[in-house]
């Protein structure tokens, strides 16, 4: 018979201590593969996002695209973005908040998106949001909103809203201006406490009665080309500005927004690699403590020591084999409880994923796993490999 | 709103836009007039090498237009803000009237600028609620909130704080299993003696009892032991990440609360494991338990 068979002998001997070895395992296990998913999860969230929106580059005033102070004179700086021979097309993107009155209910808190397209090459450009009902909002008196709003106000495309958008100051009183719905949009961007609404340049001077200006939250730009080269090229033409490609800003959110995710995740992967190891050594040393005689008589019926030393080294694995298939399912399942906790944080895009699927982590979550059961093993595996035979035999029998 | 011109308080709106401009055009200057004071961050200060008593020019542009000079009259340690964890907070804090100098636009007039907040200090702070309604009654376009209702950090925390619990459940059931499989191992180990004891007469309650009061000792002494771990990690832990960070954030804090209720947990769980995995021997005959 081989180890492996072997194994699966002993354990299915002691069914209770196996099934709970099994559980423990599948349990830590789990929560490792959680945390693997954890560590990465926000920037490949973030850079799908990112990719997806079709925007290349991102330029801003401040250190992090819509943080920080606007972009001044922005209709000036997107012409000369937009004659860059790199640049397919440009949009300003301008935030303001907005309320939108109910009659009989308090205002809908939102986030107003006004944006205004650029581009020499006439190259088609879509705002950063996807219109799921209805059609984009076009003009001065039309927007699109989220299906949040629609639901709260039962209004859909072809509808009316009122609103009063502060653009300038939060402090502003301004008067309310009623603009037509063309469509229901999603935003991925738009973060989850908060509604959104989206519509032209001149759809937000027209909700906060003109008082805009010419500044903007952030530029995209789409290039013809080498994003890092159009970026470079952007850097130059606008010395002030922060021209960032998506990788950088991933990098940038990288180095500052999800240290914290990464920092517990790589706490909690040490600890449950730790505690697998331990439970692991814990149930094997005692195991193999109480079947020494067991082991003894095995070897002086010829058993070698290398065979002995294999069949310790296969518990563990089937152990930590079955845990690790059985800790797959359980991480999933876990992983969408704590995603949907994580996503109730104010603040973050409602598209955007604490957890996320990667081969990359399901590889190291093997890895950790093999590592676990050949370290765990070993204690073990030096017990039996230096068991005096006669010796052991002989307290069997005394005993 | 109008601000305060005798204000002398620090403020902190608008920080980030001279933080940001303080990095970008800082130069250190000798001047003959003693310029308005200013505190800067102590992780400013070092990173720019900066002393109490320099001269500094603040602009509100990189290109250092329309600068003007600052005494630094203080170092300070700025407030730990969990939300910028990572991000080396180079701040600078000035009088208002002269922030509002600073950054007050060619075309606007002395007085008329804006101030994100204003803080009040009541006579009678139980009055907060009371106040905020009569403030908001009475001036339209105000928002005035108690500073309880303000802390807009709040929300975070709590979510954290769920994230954290959910993680203790999941460590918390793999331990139980854990903590059962071991029991069940060493409660094999004195199947014997158990058999013996039952055989002298002992009944399966006094045995019971007697493994009742072995497990809660256990699980006593594991769990002062894990609260001494904690203790002695906490320094260890706060300080790593301090340095990690440069901030003095407290990441871990072992409360009075949060030990009880680690004592409340464990002692309980490794009790019951333990009668739990003995149950079904001692369910078992005496004869059956000693016969090898």
């Amino acid at each position: 018979m081989r180890a492996l068979g072997f194994a699966a002998r002993s354990l299915v001997r002691q069914p209770a201590r196996a099934t709970l070895g099994i559980l423990g395992v599948a349990a830590v296990g789990a929560l490792l593969f959680d945390m693997l998913l954890l560590s990465q999860g926000l920037l490949v969230s973030m850079r799908d996002l990112l990719e997806h929106s079709g925007w290349d580059i991102r330029v801003s005033a401040g250190d992090l695209p819509g943080r920080g102070p606007r972009v001044q004179n922005s209709l000036e700086v997107a012409r000369r973005i937009a004659a860059l021979p790199l640049v397919r097309s440009t949009l300003r993107v301008r935030m303001a908040d907005a309320q939108i009155d109910r009659p009989s209910s308090t205002p809908i808190r939102a986030a107003f998106e006004g944006v205004s397209a650029l581009s020499t090459t006439g190259a088609d450009m879509h705002p950063p949001w996807t219109v799921t009902r209805g059609r984009e909002a076009r003009g001065p008196h039309e927007v699109v909103i989220d299906d949040r709003i629609a639901a709260a106000l039962g209004v859909g495309p072809g509808g009316t809203i009122t609103l009063r958008a502060s653009c300038v100051s939060d402090r502003e009183s301004l008067p309310p201006v009623r603009v037509d719905v063309a469509g229901i949009a999603e935003f991925p961007f738009a973060v989850s406490d908060e509604d959104a609404i989206g519509g032209t340049f001149e759809a937000l001077q027209t909700a906060c009665s003109g008082n805009v200006g010419d500044d903007a939250d952030l530029l995209l730009v789409t290039s013809t080309g080498d994003s890092n080269e159009t970026a470079a090229a952007i850097r130059t033409a606008v010395p002030d500005l922060r021209a960032m490609t998506n990788a950088e800003v991933v990098g940038r959110l990288q180095q500052t927004g999800f240290s914290y995710f990464r920092q517990i995740s790589t706490v909690l992967t040490t600890v449950t690699v730790s505690f697998a190891v331990l439970l692991i050594t814990v149930l094997l040393t005692v195991s193999v403590n109480q079947r020494l005689g067991e082991i003894a008589a095995l070897r002086a019926l010829g058993f070698s020591r290398s065979r002995v030393v294999a069949d310790v080294l296969s518990e563990s694995a089937l152990i930590v084999g079955s845990g690790g298939l059985l800790s797959l399912p359980l991480g999933l399942l876990l992983a969408s409880v704590l995603d949907r906790i994580l996503k109730d944080m104010p603040g973050i895009p409602v598209e955007l994923h604490f957890f996320v699927f990667e081969s990359e982590a399901l590889t190291i979550h093997i890895v950790l796993l093999v590592a676990t059961a050949i370290i765990a093993a070993l204690y073990p595996m030096r017990i039996v490999s230096t068991l005096p035979i006669a010796a052991t035999l002989r307290a069997e029998v005394m005993d | 709103m109008e601000p305060d011109r005798e204000d002398e308080s620090f403020v902190k709106p608008g920080l980030f836009l001279v933080a940001f401009l303080a990095f970008s055009s800082l130069a250190v200057l000798h001047a003959q007039d003693t310029p308005p004071g200013i505190l800067v961050s102590r992780q400013l200060a070092a990173s720019e090498g900066l002393t109490v008593g320099s001269i500094v020019r603040l602009s509100i542009d990189a290109a250092g237009t329309h600068a003007k000079e600052f005494t630094i009259v203080g170092i300070y340690e700025p407030t730990p803000d969990p939300a910028q964890l990572g991000v080396v907070p180079r701040e600078v804090r000035l009088h208002l009237p002269d922030l509002l100098d600073l950054t007050r636009p060619a075309a606007s007039v002395a007085g008329t600028e804006f101030v994100s907040s204003i803080n009040v200090a009541l006579v009678h702070p139980d009055d907060a609620e009371g106040f905020s309604r009569d403030v908001n009654a009475r001036m339209p376009g105000i928002l005035a909130r108690p500073s309880s209702e303000a802390a807009g950090s709040a929300g975070p925390f709590k979510v954290l704080e769920r994230f954290h619990l959910a993680i203790a459940v999941v460590t918390i059931m793999a331990s139980t299993v854990f903590l059962l499989a071991l029991t069940m191992m060493l409660v094999d180990e004195r199947r014997e003696t158990v058999g013996v004891l039952r055989l002298i007469g002992l009944p399966a309650r006094r045995v019971l009892l007697q493994v009742l009061i072995e497990g809660a000792l256990v699980a006593g002494v594991g769990a002062a032991f894990g609260l001494v771990l904690a203790v002695l990690s906490e320094g260890l832990i706060n300080a790593f990440f301090q340095w990690r960070y440069d901030t003095a954030l407290v990441f871990v804090r072992v409360t009075k609360d949060v030990a009880l209720t680690s004592v409340a947990i464990a002692v309980p769980l490794g009790t019951s494991a333990t009668v739990a995995a003995s149950w079904a021997l001692l369910r078992r005959g005496g004869l059956r338990l000693a016969r090898r």
